[in-house]
């Protein structure tokens, strides 16, 4: 089996005459929390649009999975087959419960029937530490932290092989990115990879074994976070210039 | 699940229901029971797939059709015993709704509308020209009437009718109730809210609306056979505009959320429309009366009568799944 996750070659995606992602190739290794940053318009929410299908594939360019060649799969068989993302803003079920949006996830996702995914939810809250008394509210009337556990929750209930994080920091106040972090190396330490995009770059630095910047639809620079974020080319596209 | 409160308010409606030709012999009044429970099964599993599953289907009334005419061709053509050509209406209806679900699937608002409406276009103008086999314009007569060994429904003044649509729609909100209320029903919520997050957790948006849109037609399909075996008609008024907005209005006075908000509205609007149709001066205007009662209810209360019960602390609510 390839050490490689995830392997994207070439990877290409245009509107028209816009180039959203432009020639992006780098892999995602088994076991790591790979880092993605750039600034807004980079190009990070296209990629992993289009690493997941959802809503789009790539324009061209080779997207493999665990050595499966996945870019022309319909999004729900690359999320049934390990690989699932979360989302920028609050996507939610709103008719759903939180119980039920789990349940959801755990049957379709997970492919499990009703008893195994109802044996597997409570589980899937307490990953995420999420309130015992919030499970049977209707997802509409959960807070914003509440909804992007329930997102991370209804990522994990499936046990991913690949968990795509899409700035699950942003919104969140100072204790929250916190405790994000703490889940992030829990998830992470439980055997699952991590391609996490972030803006927050203290929880990029604190949780990412590896950093790639993007910057108009290519990659500017990848390595060691340390180093990345130091880079010239890096801070005068990412931060603005200061040095 | 329905919770405790609900079931027992279903019940209770179910058992007044069944008891009611036991009290009401006039067999005028019971053959407005028999309609109202048609239009009932036709809303309520119109619901499945336009309001559970956001699919705007303006050809589940042809679900309906065929079902009348399947029965028709069944029972009055080749001999095929009343019974079974109603459920044989339910198929065909069923395997019509996956034809339809194929290239519907895909799409999305307004081209959902403008295929499946050109659907039962088609569906009539398929039964207008087969004059020979459907009889055309002027449709079929005299079908084949039920009989229960040597029990003939015909001379009971609609009692064993009566029993049939009630015993069709109790059977039709069993099956919706347990459809909504397992994983695959959420499902459906899941792909009408969100498309992107339900194809991100593994849910298949095209398999789902085809599921659901075939789902949707069994029980209309049978509901269109019950209604050719008990009128003994089959006519092609039956794929009509008017027809299509009364159930619609029930659908959407009902509760699009629900599954026994379309069963109240159908049986409070078949009795509404018959009451003002007796008042001189409303024999035209009853329509414009439901008109404004759905901008009513839709302004007012968008998630239909059952909430708005619940809202009143009525014992019917919402079936909140």
């Amino acid at each position: 089996m390839s050490e490689n996750i995830l392997e994207i070659a070439g990877a290409c995606k245009f509107f028209g005459g816009l180039k959203a992602v432009n020639d992006v190739s780098f892999a995602v290794a088994r076991g790591e929390i790979l880092g993605i940053a750039g600034p807004n318009g980079s190009g990070k929410s296209t990629l992993f649009n289009l690493i997941t299908g959802v809503p789009f594939g790539p324009t061209s360019g080779e997207v493999r999975f665990m050595g499966e060649r996945i870019d022309r799969w319909p999004a729900h068989r690359i999320s049934r087959a390990g690989l699932v993302r979360t989302f920028q803003k609050d996507a939610e079920f709103p008719a759903l419960s939180a119980h039920d949006t789990l349940l959801v996830s755990a049957t379709y996702n997970g492919r499990l029937s009703r008893p195994q995914a109802e044996a597997r939810i409570d589980d899937a809250f307490r990953s995420v530490d999420f309130g015992q008394t919030r499970r049977s509210m209707p997802s509409r009337e959960l807070s914003v932290y509440e909804k992007k556990q329930l997102m991370i929750a209804s990522a994990l209930i499936s046990e991913p092989a690949l968990l795509m994080l899409d700035e699950p920091a942003s919104g969140l106040t100072k204790p929250e990115i916190q405790r994000l972090d703490d889940l992030l190396i829990t998830v992470n330490r439980s055997g699952v990879t991590v391609l996490l995009i972030e803006h927050v770059l203290s929880l990029l630095l604190s949780v990412s074994q590896r950093l790639i910047v993007l910057n108009q639809g290519s990659v500017l620079a990848a390595g060691d976070p340390h180093d990345v974020v130091k880079n010239p080319q890096v801070i005068e596209a990412y931060l603005g210039g200061r040095s | 699940m329905a919770n405790k409160r609900q079931l027992l308010a279903i019940v209770a409606l179910f058992a007044a229901l069944a008891l009611v030709p036991l009290f009401v012999t006039d067999s005028y009044i019971r053959h407005l029971f028999i309609i109202a429970f048609v239009y009932a099964v036709i809303a309520s599993n119109w619901n499945l797939s336009l309001g559970h599953c956001g699919v705007f289907n303006f050809g589940h009334l042809t679900f309906f059709g065929i079902g009348v005419y399947t029965a028709a061709i069944a029972s009055k053509t080749f001999g095929i015993n009343p019974w079974l050509a109603m459920l044989l209406g339910g198929g065909t209806a069923a395997l019509s709704a996956l034809l339809l679900a194929a290239p519907v699937a895909r799409l999305k608002g307004i081209y959902v509308v403008l295929v499946t409406f050109a659907f039962s276009q088609l569906v009539l103008q398929l039964v207008l020209s087969q004059s020979q086999i459907t009889g055309g314009a002027e449709g079929m007569v005299r079908l084949p009437f039920l009989q229960l060994g040597s029990y003939s429904f015909l001379k009971d003044f609609k009692f064993g009718y009566y029993y049939v649509g009630l015993a069709l729609l109790a059977l039709s909100c069993l099956f919706l109730a347990f459809v909504s209320n397992s994983s695959f029903g959420k499902s459906l919520k899941a792909v009408r809210d969100a498309e992107d997050y339900a194809a991100a957790r593994g849910i298949s948006v095209a398999r789902q609306r085809i599921l659901a849109l075939t789902l949707s037609a069994i029980f209309t399909g049978i509901a269109g056979g019950f209604y050719a075996t008990y009128l003994r008609v089959a006519s092609p008024e039956v794929f009509g505009f008017g027809t299509l907005s009364l159930a619609l209005s029930m659908v959407l006075i009902g509760g699009v959320n629900t599954v026994f908000g379309p069963v109240l509205a159908a049986l409070v609007l078949t009795f509404a429309t018959e009451a003002m149709a007796g008042l001189q001066g409303f024999e035209d205007a009853r329509f414009i009366v439901i008109a404004v009662a759905m901008i009513l209810v839709l302004r007012l209360a968008p998630e239909g009568l059952v909430d708005l019960l619940g809202k009143l602390r009525l014992p019917v609510r919402r079936t909140q799944t």
